[in-house]
């Protein structure tokens, strides 16, 4: 599994002040610091208060990239933000995301096919988010069939099966790692997985404790990718370690800086 | 494997009747992909898209059979690119070759006799190739029949003018030779030929693409007892098209589902062996040689052995006592397990030591030392019984034994189990040998 | 259906590394030879690139060998004179480089000083223009006296210096950094162990990034190369997917291993099923080497000039293009 770095969100009151004050030097080092940590992508979300999320979105890519060369998952639900953000990817990006729905969809894959961008897939629809596996997945299959249509690989799309929080939706969390094990069962190649690590934790007290369990639970059910902190080192230990376990890299006594510094 | 959901789904009405009692196609395909339900409760899905389901299940490569009887080669039906992953199944068959222009019985006698003993295996020959190169039907069939009259091993027909074929295939039908060729020309000539004889069949296209194409023509006659020439000659293509037949029938790209078959063009034999160690190291089912030497095709059927053996399994030897050099009844005795790779290693060493010497390898259901020491299955009264049953006794005057050094902690227990033979605590590792032997043995 | 050309698409590649350095570079070499850079598995040149050939490495020791016999009509007029032994190792039978093994510093043999090794290493350099492999005696103890004496008297020369081991990988790496030259690390037959070691000499200097060698240890045919062989696949594959401490490429001692086996070595006198002993003895070698090959060796170390002449036929014929 690789971890894309969630730090430069604009949710976050650094990261909001450096975009409101055009203050590049706090995105860079944030930039820096999940790269050094072990990310692998690099989430940019512009946050839900910006006043002008397109040149924010814009802003915020370049800023990252004078600091880091790792590629970058655009997260926004206003897609003339990602489509500016992908102008200035400097390397194929991946688009954070698409819900089963026709109208986002075309607009999406469209714009994945142009820019050989990937793409997270929501196993949601306009409906919202089904509790069952099945369905789920259902969802998940819709999403690929729909992306291949547009000449978008089926390895470039990540199904996020939607993670809630445990101590709201308990009952979710069987069902979502089912579903990451069925995803792989749509095609061959099978499209990857990926989660929202945090969601997982969201109202919880031992946040940090959720998080870790949850993605070697999830790995051992194929998971590929997770948003998620590459700052907490417990995770990321244990991350390499379920890489080890589940046979992904081969062993060696210091698996845990070679995966961090790989 | 089994098919994914995409795959099924296109074989579906795409209708979302639901009488499946799923909401949609796609979640019945997805739940049938994970073996949850069953096809038959689909009630519109087309003859045609279940046998095209039904034959994306099959297995990525035939299984082809040539010959018969306790000579049968088996080809095919494999499914790895890499002997790590699981490992290969069906050894290449090694085929040499005899002309019917020559004393041909006289070779297949001596082509019947390729067979070697070494490290307490047993390599064989498989195949034996009769090609017509006098252009004379009755020619080619004389020596087809003096060829099968020599040996019982399987055959393959190397003839691509089905009126020549057609004689020599029915003279020996019972044998089940493989008939080579189909081309582009002659096909359904020879698919007739086969089809008559039940023989399989070799299909060779001008490249890749024409090969695939002529598989494709060939099944829709409703034959499918097939052996893949790609037609390349070159090393370097061959390797390419190889892994292209392997990589597409894993892909289910259903025309290379079939095992292969290669020829050497070296004209050096030593050439010709390198050559065909690069097409059975990369998947070919079938080489056929020119070469009939003892000391060319050892090398080969060693590799062939090597590469084919179980990664998951520990290769044994044969327990037992061995003899390195000239022993004597004065000579050492060494102990260890028949773990194939530590018994070779301490082999190799003893003989670098220039003390000739026995190798007691004693029975741990081939694991090493270590292993099989944590799992008791290496204890003084095993080794002592091991020591009984070889008969060490009678072999030599010395009573002495030099056991492993990992295990020096088996000493007491083994001189008593033995019987007080002396125990010797030798290297902990099999290099050492040479110098303990200088030391003790000189 | 129609065709599709099935090409696989990897991460990353090998490392490259690139031995010996001419009079420009501050060495004495005629030449330099790359090895590595492959972005593919081996001679797949459909899908991928295979920018160096694999190297023959001839190898040779400074010392009368105990070879089998056979050897003297190749060798008899040179073994007692290293330095002319490695010439006719180019000159006649073609080596794109030599291995000379110091055996002579073994304490149990002739253990000649460092010094003495070092000067025997100068004069090879001396007399011939292709880069060198140096390797010690075996005793790890000597060994380690001897890397640093040798490693600075061919300062500039970028030699290809061995072995380093888990157990004993801190002189060799030393005396490579500060004279740049370039290390194998050995590891045996355990692709955890490689990993580790090649981390460890790569924490000791950023220096050493780009000049470790793997060596997976070699077996010969018959005698568990299967073993080896699939350990250097799973490297190789660690490597395109993006392992980058395994991304190193591979040397292997062949001849070493070929010629202390029964094959090797027994007439026919004494093994009447297996054939003349001459041609299998050949064959035993270049087979080993050519499942290497296959496996994604880079640098084959071997003894038998006509082996050596039939593997390099076969990379010859491997190397053409095969592309769809």
């Amino acid at each position: 599994m690789i971890i894309i770095g969630e730090r430069i969100n604009g949710m976050f009151q650094d990261i909001a002040k450096a975009i409101r004050e055009r203050d590049g030097s706090i995105v860079q080092e944030w930039a820096k610091k999940q790269e050094q940590n072990g990310a692998r992508y690099l989430d940019i979300n512009v946050g839900p208060g910006s006043a002008a999320p397109i040149e924010a979105m814009v802003w915020l890519v370049e800023e990252t990239q004078k600091a880091s060369d790792l590629p970058l998952c655009l997260d926004s639900t206003n897609y003339d933000a990602i489509e500016a953000g992908l102008k200035v990817c400097k390397r194929p990006a991946m688009i954070n995301s698409v819900p089963a729905e026709a109208e986002k969809m075309d607009r999406v894959f469209t714009l994945a096919a142009e820019y050989d961008s990937e793409v997270i897939c929501l196993a949601m629809s306009a409906e919202g988010i089904p509790k069952d596996s099945e369905s789920r997945v259902a969802l998940a299959m819709e999403l690929v069939a729909t992306g291949d249509g547009y000449g978008v690989p089926i390895e470039n799309l990540y199904i996020d099966p939607l993670v809630l929080p445990c101590n709201v939706a308990q009952d979710h969390g069987p069902e979502v790692l089912e579903t990451l094990r069925q995803v792989k069962l749509i095609s061959d190649p099978p499209p990857k997985t990926v989660v929202g690590l945090s969601n997982a934790s969201q109202g919880t007290r031992d946040r940090e404790l959720v998080n870790r369990v949850f993605a070697v639970m999830a790995m051992a059910c194929g998971l590929d990718a997770a948003i998620a902190d590459a700052c907490d080192d417990e995770l990321m230990s244990a991350v390499a370690t379920a890489r080890i376990l589940l046979n992904i890299d081969i062993y060696c006594d210091s698996y845990v800086d070679v995966f961090k510094q790989a | 494997m089994g098919l994914t959901g995409l795959e099924i789904f296109k074989h579906l009405p795409k209708t979302n009747c639901k009488e499946c009692g799923f909401p949609t196609c796609l979640a019945f395909a997805m739940a049938l992909a994970s073996g949850k339900t069953s096809l038959d409760l689909c009630p519109y899905v087309t003859e045609e898209g279940k046998a095209a389901l039904e034959s994306a299940s099959a297995p990525p490569i035939k299984l082809v059979k040539v010959g018969t009887g306790d000579h049968v080669l088996e080809l095919g039906d494999e499914t790895e690119l890499f002997r790590h992953d699981k490992r290969f199944f069906h050894p290449t068959g090694v085929a040499v070759l005899i002309s019917d222009t020559g004393d041909a019985a006289a070779e297949a006698a001596a082509f019947n006799e390729l067979e070697f003993d070494r490290v307490g295996l047993h390599y064989v020959t498989d195949v034996v190739a009769v090609k017509c190169d006098s252009g004379d039907g009755a020619k080619f069939k004389a020596a087809v029949e003096a060829v099968a009259g020599k040996t019982e091993k399987a055959m393959i027909l190397l003839c691509e003018d089905p009126a020549l074929m057609e004689g020599a295939a029915a003279a020996v039908a019972s044998r089940k030779p493989l008939l080579y060729a189909a081309t582009a020309d002659n096909y359904e000539k020879m698919v007739e030929i086969a089809k008559a004889n039940e023989c399989p069949l070799a299909v060779r296209g001008a490249d890749l693409e024409k090969t695939a194409e002529l598989v494709d023509k060939i099944v829709a006659l409703d034959y499918k007892e097939l052996v893949l020439d790609s037609g390349a000659r070159e090393t370097s293509q061959v390797l390419a098209d190889l892994t292209q037949f392997r990589r597409g029938a894993i892909k289910k790209f259903r025309a290379f589902g079939y095992p292969s078959i290669t020829f050497t063009t070296g004209e050096d034999p030593l050439d010709e062996i390198v050559q065909a160690g690069v097409f059975l190291s990369k998947y070919a089912s079938i080489v056929v040689l020119k070469t009939a030497k003892q000391e060319h095709l050892l090398p080969l059927l060693s590799w062939r052995q090597n590469l084919y053996t179980d990664p998951q399994k520990p290769i044994a030897v044969e327990p037992g006592l061995y003899e390195v050099g000239e022993v004597n009844a004065d000579s050492p005795v060494y102990c260890t397990t028949n773990f194939s790779l530590t018994y070779f290693i301490v082999e190799g060493e003893v003989e670098n030591s220039r003390v000739p010497s026995y190798i007691l390898s004693v029975d741990t259901g081939g694991i090493s030392v270590l292993t099989a020491y944590a799992d008791n299955k290496f204890s003084g009264e095993i080794i002592a019984k091991a020591m009984k049953e070889a008969g060490l006794e009678e072999k030599v005057n010395h009573k002495s034994i030099v056991l492993p050094g990992h295990v020096a902690v088996l000493q007491g227990a083994l001189e008593e189990e033995s019987g007080g033979w002396k125990v010797m605590v030798g290297p902990r590792e099999a290099a050492g040998i040479p110098k303990f032997a200088k030391e003790n043995f000189a | 259906m129609a065709l599709e050309i099935q090409r696989e698409r990897y991460r990353s590649k090998v490392g490259q590394v690139v031995l010996g350095a001419t009079k420009e570079e501050g060495g004495t070499r005629s030449h330099t030879v790359t090895v590595g850079g492959e972005s593919t598995l081996p001679f797949l040149h459909f899908e991928g690139e295979m920018p160096h050939r694999p190297v023959i490495a001839l190898e040779i020791t400074d010392m009368v060998p105990e070879w089998n016999p056979c050897f003297g009509e190749y060798y008899d007029d040179v073994f007692e004179d290293t330095a002319a032994w490695a010439k006719k190792c180019v000159d006649e039978y073609g080596a794109d480089l030599v291995q000379i093994r110091l055996q002579s510093a073994d304490p149990d043999l002739q253990d000649r000083s460092p010094e003495e090794c070092a000067a025997t290493v100068k004069k090879v350099l001396e007399t011939v223009g292709v880069p060198l492999i140096v390797i010690g005696c075996g005793k790890a103890e000597k060994d380690n006296l001897i890397y640093p004496v040798v490693a600075e008297a061919a300062a500039g020369e970028n030699l290809l210096l061995g072995v380093a081991e888990v157990e004993n990988y801190k002189a060799i790496t030393s005396s490579c950094m500060a004279n740049l030259h370039n290390v194998i690390a050995l590891s045996p037959i355990d692709i955890n162990i490689c990993k580790q070691l090649n981390i460890l000499i790569a924490e000791m200097s950023m220096v050493m990034n780009g000049r470790i060698i793997i060596d997976p240890c070699m077996s010969a045919l018959g005698y568990g190369i299967e073993y080896t062989y699939s350990i250097m696949e799973r490297a190789r594959l660690g490597a395109l997917q993006g392992d980058r401490m395994l991304s190193m490429p591979m040397i292997g001692n062949i001849g070493h291993e070929v010629w202390r086996t029964k094959e090797a070595n027994t007439p026919v006198e004494d093994a009447p099923g297996w054939g003349e002993r001459a041609e299998r003895a050949v064959l035993w070698e270049a087979t080993t080497a050519m499942a290497f090959l296959q496996a994604g060796l880079d640098i084959l170390v071997m003894r038998h000039p006509r082996a050596a002449a039939l593997v390099r036929k076969n990379i010859d014929e491997l190397m053409q293009d095969n592309s769809y």
